[in-house]
């Protein structure tokens, strides 16, 4: 308000420079104060384009340049011989410089600040959005802690609970695809204009993503009504984020902590890493669980490649066992594996083991492959030829006794 | 004897012509000495006044016992195209008209031209004379080295 008020008190005080002027040269006085004048108002307008702040400013100016070489033009001989070396032109091409470089500057500063205010809108919307689904999170979680409901109430808070995650989940995707789009290809010079503009921000997204990531631990931590599906699903979640932030990490530091850029940039990466160690300490188990309840006993792991190993293994030994025993038992425990795997490994989990980089595309396949193999292990040998040709033969032998009787009454 | 004297009489006439011949025989014509504006200058607190844009400066002590005051704050000065300053100042009955020698400044002219006192003098160059005008009172006075045109 203060400098809105400095710039009308400097219009108008140009204003009545250049108004004043004109009245002396009405007058047709004195030579000297005619230049002294166009000097004043000269030097008024460079103060003025020096400290303009808005574009309203530069309309004011404009109209003031326009009018100093107006108020001058006839007196272009008598300042042409003032200002040697310089001309009256010189002076007003000098001001006309001025101006575009401060309009430059000014469209540039209005349209950081622009970004800034949007920016500013959208975290505070964001974290409004994260503060709701925070709370929702926190209430059903704390709902299931306490719940003394029957089974039924209670799958029905745990589906709530882990639908309100999945949401929360999507809406921090969103905010880390347009912290993405905004940030990914970003310029050293806009870093720098808009990290001078971001100072004045009273949130930023590092701090943002911070508190997600710190969220994202604490209901890794607590949960206790998650199963492997849900955990996945973190994995995948986690893994996007570590994408983004690498895409984005740096530039972000540069522009919203550009005095500790590294150490804020290693702050998050941190997070991401504890994240991850939060997911993993409950995943392993969790799929150990999942593949147990289904009659799968794998071996132990505790990460992506023993997880791979396990299952091989237990396919292996079921292909080599199918092959040698030949029981009806090996196809049950075959169709028992397959059903499994193909409904809920990788029709459920697919799409988050692979995002999660818990398992490969090629792993996937290769498991499929030593499944076919398991599959043609497992088939018995069957008998039903050897007790058809029996039931044939004795219906021939029968016929043939028959005849032969027939024959032996006629 | 007489061949001496006609040997030194030839000597001097050579060095009579050599002389001639050395002096300022270049002289460049239509000099326009004329200042585009005045310069107003502050005296010193030894009543020198500098002029850094034309390069002259000198002492108006002599000026202000002739307008018989002790100071003044300013004084508007002017050169003539013929290269003649004009010096005058706030409360000045005349404008005195110098010509410019060796390292002098020396009075042409004194122009009465305000019996109380000059209100708000100020000099413009107005081609062969110059304009002499007081904002206090409207009066415009045309003047050359001659005085009053």
């Amino acid at each position: 308000m203060k400098r809105i008020i400095t710039y009308t008190y400097s219009t108008f005080a140009v204003l009545l420079l250049v108004a004043g002027s004109a009245t002396t040269l009405f007058a047709q006085e004195s030579d000297y104060e005619t230049v002294q004048d166009f000097r004043s108002g000269y030097s008024e307008v460079v103060n003025w384009i020096d400290n303009s702040v808005s574009s309203s400013d530069l309309d004011e100016i404009s109209n003031s340049i326009s009018s100093l070489e107006s108020d001058y033009s006839g007196h272009s001989e008598l300042l042409n011989s003032a200002l040697y070396p310089d001309t009256f032109s010189d002076l007003m091409d000098d001001l006309r410089s001025r101006y575009d470089a401060a309009e430059q500057n000014i469209t540039t500063i209005e349209e950081l600040n622009e970004r800034v205010r949007e920016l500013s809108e959208e975290l505070a919307e964001f974290r409004a959005g994260l503060s709701d689904m925070d709370a929702q999170v926190e209430d059903l979680q704390t709902r299931l802690n306490r719940s003394e409901s029957n089974a039924r109430q209670l799958s029905g808070l745990v589906q709530q609970y882990r639908q309100s995650l999945e949401n929360r989940d999507e809406f921090v995707a969103e905010f880390l695809e347009e912290l993405l789009n905004k940030y990914e290809t970003l310029d050293a010079q806009t870093a720098s204009e808009l990290a001078e503009a971001a100072e004045s921000m009273d949130d930023n997204p590092i701090d943002l993503v911070k508190t997600i990531l710190g969220d994202y631990i604490n209901y890794t931590d607590q949960s206790t009504a998650l199963d492997a599906g849900d955990y996945l699903r973190m994995k995948a979640q986690r893994i996007y984020f570590n994408e983004v932030w690498a895409g984005i990490g740096e530039s972000l530091s540069n522009v919203y902590a550009p005095d500790r850029s590294v150490q804020a940039n290693q702050e998050v990466t941190d997070l991401l890493s504890n994240w991850n160690a939060s997911i993993e300490n409950k995943l392993w188990s969790a799929l150990t669980t999942a593949f147990s309840q289904n009659d799968i006993d794998l071996a132990n792991f505790t990460s992506a490649s023993a997880f791979y190993n396990a299952l091989s293994g237990y396919v292996d030994s079921a292909v080599a066992e199918a092959s040698e025993s030949n029981r009806e038992e090996d196809m049950e425990r075959y169709r028992n594996f397959s059903s499994f795997w193909n409904g809920t490994v990788k029709g459920t989990w697919g799409e988050f083991l692979m995002n999660g980089e818990v398992l490969t595309y090629s792993q996937l396949s290769e498991i499929d492959q030593k499944l076919e193999n398991w599959n043609e292990a497992a088939v018995p040998v069957s008998n039903l030829m050897l007790i058809l040709f029996l039931v044939s033969l004795v219906v021939i032998i029968g016929l043939i006794v028959m005849l032969a009787r027939k024959r032996g009454d006629a | 004897m007489l061949k001496n004297h006609i040997t030194a009489l030839a000597s001097c006439v050579a060095l009579l012509f050599g002389a001639t011949a050395c002096g300022p025989a270049l002289v460049i014509q239509n000099v326009d000495y004329s200042q585009p504006v005045e310069s107003v200058l502050s005296p010193a607190s030894d009543h020198s006044v500098q002029d850094l844009r034309y390069a002259v400066s000198f002492s108006i002590q002599s000026i202000l016992e002739e307008e018989g005051v002790d100071s003044v704050s300013e004084i508007r000065l002017i050169r003539g195209h013929k290269g003649y300053y004009f010096v005058t100042a706030s409360g000045f009955s005349n404008v005195y008209v110098f010509e410019p020698g060796e390292s002098e400044l020396q009075l042409k002219t004194i122009i009465n031209v305000a019996e109380e006192g000059l209100g708000q003098p100020a000099f413009n160059q107005r081609g062969d004379h110059i304009e002499l005008i007081d904002r206090a009172t409207g009066q415009t006075t045309l003047v050359t080295e001659e005085g009053i045109r």
